[in-house]
This record gives C-alpha cells, sequence and structure tokens, in this order.
C-alpha cells in the first residue's frame, strides 16, 4: 500500500516555512491560554464550593426582603406570591417558607437552669433542613414538642451563660434537657414539654415540625396563612451569578457571608470569559493562517497533485496522508500547552495556601478533555480544508 | 470488462468531422479480451475518445458504459479503484512528472497497486533500451524515452483494458517494435483488451477489431 512518501516528491512544501511556524506559535498561544482560563475557572469554583454548606450536592440560602430606608416600618414579610417568584429564578431548584408562630410562646428550662424566656419558632419543610434526627416529628395529641436548636444560639448562649451564673452546656447534654414550653392565647395558656433533638448549623432559628406550628398557629393564632419573613433557597450553587443578579434585581436580602465568593466569582467569570474569548479569537486566527498555508500548498502542486489523482489516487486517501503530517505538530503544541496549564495551575495552587488542599495537583480532566478536543479540531479542519482543495482539482 | 459505447459523440466535434465515423454516432461493443484499433488523423478526436473511457472528460453527448456504468458516474473513490485496478493508459502527452527521475515516474504507480518488483521494472527498462535513464531527471530525457517510462508506467497495475493515445509517436521503428511486444505480451499475461487510438494502421499490431474514427 502506498504511504506519503510515494508521493512527497510530487508535494512542494518546503517554502513558508515562517508562515508556518508563526500559525504554530499563534496555535500554541491560543491554546495555552484557552487551557489556563478553564483551569482558572475550576479552581476558583472549587475554591468558592468548598466554603459553602452543602447537602448531596446543594446549596441552601435564605432569602428575606431587603430592609431600607424607604420600607423600613412597613410589612416586608415575605407573600406566596414571592414565593413562587423565586421559585422560578434561575438555578433555584425548590424554594421554602420559614413559617413562624403567630401566637405568644416562652420557654422555661425548669430546674437544672432557672432561665426563661418569651421565644420565637419556626418550622420548615423537612428537605430544606440540614439535619433530621429520627424523634422530630409530632402527630396531633401529642405532648412532647422536638425541637431542632441553632448550634449558633446554643454556642451564644454557652458565651453569656457564665455570666448570668448558668451552666454551660454541650450539644449532647442539650438532648437531654427538658424544656416547658408555653404557648399563649386570647383565653389562657396551654404547656408542652419540649427538647431539643437537634442541631442546625443552617438554619438559625428554633425549629419545630412544621404540622405543629401549622396546627397551633391555626389554634392559638390569629391567623393561619400568615405572611412568612424567610424563604429557603436550594440551589445546586449558591454563588450562582444568574441567581444573584436576580434577587438583586428583585430587592431580596441573601446572606452575604454564604454568597460573597459568588459575586467575586461575576467578575472573574466576566474576566475569564474575556480571556476564553480572547484564546478561541487566536485559535481561530491561526487554523486559518493554517488554511492559507493550505490553499498555497495545493495550488503550488496543484499540477502534480491532479496528476497524481489521474493515476488513480483517491483524493480523500491522499488528502489524509498530507493532513497526517500536521498532526505530530498539533500534538506537541497541545502537549505543551497543556504543560504550560499545569505549571500555572501549580502556581496558582501554592499561592492559595488555604485552598491549597482543596485542588488537586494535576490539572483538572475538564482541561485535558479540552486539550483534546482543540486537537481534534485541528486535525479534522486540516483534513477536511484538504479534501474539499483536493476534491477541486 | 466490456465497453459499450451508444450514439457517441464530443459536443464541441464540427457535424462533418462525424461523418464516416463508425465510433461518433454509431454503436460500438468492445468485448473483454478484444485488441481494437482506432485510426483517425489528426483532429478527429482521439484523444477526446480515450479521455472519455478514462473518465477524464464528460463534454460527450450518447452513452459509455464500463461494465453497465458510465465513467463519470464514478465517484471518487470508484474511480480510483477504476484507474488502479482495472484501466491503464498512455497518454498521448505522458503526463510525466517533468522534474522528478524517471523511476519515480514509474514507482508513483506501482506505490499504489504493489504490481511489479524493481527487478521486473529494471528488466522492462532493460528491454525498452532505457535502464540507464532511470535515474536522471524526466524533463532531461528525450521525447521518446520519456514515451518508453510512460509506456512501462502504465503496465505496473492490473488492468482489463490498456488505453493507448499514440503511443509510439516518437520511436523509430525497432523500439516500436520492443514497446508493442512488451504491451502484448504484459496484456496477454493479464488476459486484458486494448485500445490503442493513432494516426495510421500499425502492422504489427494484431487487432481483433479495426475502426475509423
Amino acid at each position: 500500500m502506498a504511504s506519503y512518501k510515494d508521493i512527497a516528491p510530487f508535494i512542494d512544501t518546503g517554502r513558508n516555512r515562517g508562515s508556518r511556524i508563526f500559525g504554530y506559535t499563534g496555535l500554541g498561544i491560543g491554546t495555552l491560554l484557552l487551557l489556563s482560563c478553564l483551569q482558572f475557572y475550576l479552581d476558583i469554583n472549587q475554591l468558592i464550593k468548598e466554603k459553602s454548606l452543602r447537602k448531596d450536592g446543594f446549596d441552601f440560602i435564605s432569602v428575606t426582603r431587603e430592609i431600607t430606608n424607604e420600607n423600613m416600618g412597613k410589612d416586608n414579610r415575605l407573600t406566596l406570591a414571592n414565593l413562587q417568584e423565586i421559585k422560578s429564578a434561575p438555578g433555584v431548584e425548590d424554594a421554602a417558607p420559614l413559617i413562624s408562630n403567630q401566637f405568644r410562646a416562652k420557654v422555661s428550662a425548669g430546674n437544672v437552669i432557672p432561665f426563661s424566656t418569651d421565644i420565637f419558632l419556626e418550622a420548615i419543610n423537612n428537605n430544606f433542613l440540614d439535619t433530621l434526627p429520627p424523634g422530630f416529628i409530632w402527630q396531633e395529641g401529642q405532648n412532647n414538642i422536638p425541637i431542632i436548636l441553632s448550634s449558633e444560639f446554643l454556642e451564644m448562649y454557652n458565651i453569656f451563660a457564665p455570666t448570668q451564673g448558668l451552666p454551660q452546656i454541650s450539644g449532647e447534654s442539650a438532648a437531654s434537657l427538658n424544656v416547658q414550653l408555653e404557648c399563649f392565647t386570647i383565653t389562657g395558656v396551654e404547656g408542652f414539654r419540649a427538647h431539643i433533638v437537634g442541631l442546625s448549623d443552617r438554619i438559625n432559628s428554633v425549629l419545630v415540625p412544621e404540622n405543629f406550628l401549622i396546627w397551633a398557629n391555626k389554634k392559638f393564632g390569629q391567623s393561619e396563612n400568615a405572611p412568612f419573613s424567610r424563604i429557603y433557597i436550594k440551589t445546586r450553587d449558591a454563588n450562582n451569578p444568574n441567581l444573584l443578579q436576580f434577587l438583586d434585581k428583585k430587592d431580596y436580602h441573601v446572606n452575604k457571608e454564604r454568597t460573597r465568593f459568588g459575586r467575586i466569582k461575576q467578575v472573574l467569570q466576566g474576566i475569564i470569559a474575556g480571556l476564553g474569548l480572547f484564546a478561541i479569537l487566536v485559535i481561530a486566527l491561526a487554523i486559518l493562517l493554517f488554511a492559507f498555508y493550505l490553499q498555497l500548498l495545493i495550488s503550488r502542486s496543484r499540477d502534480n497533485l491532479r496528476l497524481i489523482v489521474t493515476l488513480g489516487y483517491e483524493p480523500g486517501w491522499l488528502g489524509k496522508q498530507v493532513s497526517k503530517r500536521w498532526v505530530p505538530a498539533y500534538g506537541i503544541i497541545v502537549l505543551i500547552a497543556l504543560s504550560g496549564a499545569q505549571i500555572l495551575h501549580s502556581i496558582f495552587r501554592t499561592s492559595v495556601h488555604s485552598g491549597m488542599d482543596r485542588m488537586s495537583f494535576p490539572i483538572s480532566i475538564y482541561t485535558f478533555a479540552l486539550g483534546l478536543i482543540i486537537f481534534c479540531v485541528c486535525a479534522v479542519i486540516n483534513s477536511y480544508l484538504l479534501r474539499k482543495e483536493l476534491r477541486r482539482l | 470488462m466490456q465497453i459499450q459505447l451508444q450514439q457517441l459523440q464530443p459536443v464541441y466535434l464540427e457535424k462533418e468531422k462525424l461523418v464516416g465515423s463508425e465510433i461518433w454516432n454509431n454503436q460500438q461493443i468492445f468485448e473483454s479480451g478484444s485488441l481494437v484499433e482506432i485510426v483517425a488523423a489528426s483532429g478527429r478526436g482521439k484523444s477526446s475518445f480515450i479521455h472519455f473511457l478514462y473518465g477524464l472528460r464528460n463534454d460527450y453527448q450518447g452513452k459509455i458504459s464500463l461494465e453497465g456504468v458510465a465513467p463519470d458516474a464514478f465517484n471518487y473513490k470508484q474511480t480510483a479503484l477504476l484507474r488502479s485496478k482495472k484501466l491503464s493508459i498512455v497518454f498521448q502527452d505522458l503526463k510525466l512528472f517533468e522534474s522528478a527521475t524517471c523511476l519515480q515516474n514509474i514507482l508513483v504507480k506501482n506505490a499504489l497497486t504493489g504490481f511489479s518488483s524493481t527487478d521486473a521494472i529494471e528488466a522492462m527498462a532493460e528491454r525498452l533500451g532505457v535502464r540507464n535513464k532511470l535515474a536522471a531527471m524526466a524533463g532531461n530525457c528525450s521525447y521518446g524515452e520519456r514515451q518508453r517510462i510512460a509506456i512501462i508506467r502504465a503496465l505496473q497495475q492490473p488492468f482489463e483494458f490498456l488505453l493507448l493515445d499514440e503511443p509510439f509517436s516518437h520511436l523509430d521503428e525497432m523500439n516500436r517494435e520492443k514497446a508493442l511486444d512488451l504491451i502484448l505480451e504484459e496484456t496477454k499475461k493479464q488476459n486484458a483488451g486494448i485500445v490503442l487510438a493513432d494516426l495510421e494502421t500499425n502492422p504489427s499490431f494484431p487487432a481483433t477489431k479495426r475502426l475509423k474514427l
């Protein structure tokens, strides 16, 4: 079977070395830029993701009304219409309101801790809880109310307890405390026994089972479907710039700490996208340069190539043989660009001390895949252009 | 392979040149293994006819069929297969790579088909008296030498028909005989046919069919 060396004497590739080297350099720079952009984007995402509280791959963030000088003093609670609007926001998987008690509630810790206070109770759909102890259920007629307490509240209690002569309590011992819960109605008071069944890192509140609060609001409160002051969003990415933009536009307030990186990400994404587009442009220009070079090569060897086809060689085979000459060059360029991306990734990794252990040493599989795609695109375009030119002979 | 011609005529040829032709505007069948000699004066379309058969041109009316298919109906792959396995040709203008050696010119065909050994090629060149020209640039050889190189190149493949377009025009009688002997010998080995187009009848060519174009 014939090979390239059998037809090589009849194809003039010798001249125009300069434009070929210029094309290779352009392709190399473009590829390095594009791969580095992707790797940098993935590194930043990795750093940001690790900082948010996640459950099954989801982020949960709370949304309230932005309180401004203009709206302060008014009713800024959220309605069902707001809930529907938030559910339709970009990147939102689900949303649920945090309903609160519509009656006065008071807790006292009994004899062990001589402490009593008015309290607010809240409830949310169980799917939005970061911890769901088996005992966190309530049925009508049940006097025992399970509570999930914010771990931050427990921490705060332990800070001020010694100054008030109260004992500090651990998370484990909090569960064994019996608490008296009193619900006030217009006609009187109804008492319940309550106990802490878990601590939540996500929701800063005193949580009771949702069905209990709905029942209690109906029984002790004035309204059944009262507005709510908070909505929790379930999303794949709390730093999703589109989501944050939507919430900002609609004057919703979100936890700044939880989404701080999203705002940085918004800016970084803009810069990376700009650089990425520039890199794609450089690669496209390099491919265009190769296309011109191929056209020149074919027009210079046109008579010989036409004769080779006349003698019985197939244009497709010919195109494949000639384009194969470029494959090693493309391979080397992409490998060099991948090595460059690896070096830049390593420098970035060591410069971000706090995130070093979160980023893997080798560059991402996606960066490798992009390198492979660039290689394939170059080879395919090259081969396609050659075949097209050869069939015109 | 059988070649069939039906009312074939070049679109550009003057009507008066078609008169009296046994090919143009006629029906002809070249059976497998037949030795066809086509004789015509200059300008009657000999080269055009050979190019029509080889699928290089399609500016004709009527029908040509190679095993039932028109040569210009083949796709790129089928055309390549036809030209490397079934039809071989010696062009009137030879179509050699002038800036390559004579041997490279022959090998470019042989590389495609893997038909002959280097020894066999050298033996053919020896027989036609161009052994010492194999290393020379084709462009530096005389037309007669190049004609013999083109004949050797045409024999570096299997074929069912060999198309010859004035292949001996620049050869003296002795070299013409040698070349014709080699061609007939190789054709016989392959049980193939020949379509020879020339200005005059070749007395040494054992034609089974002689046609006036």
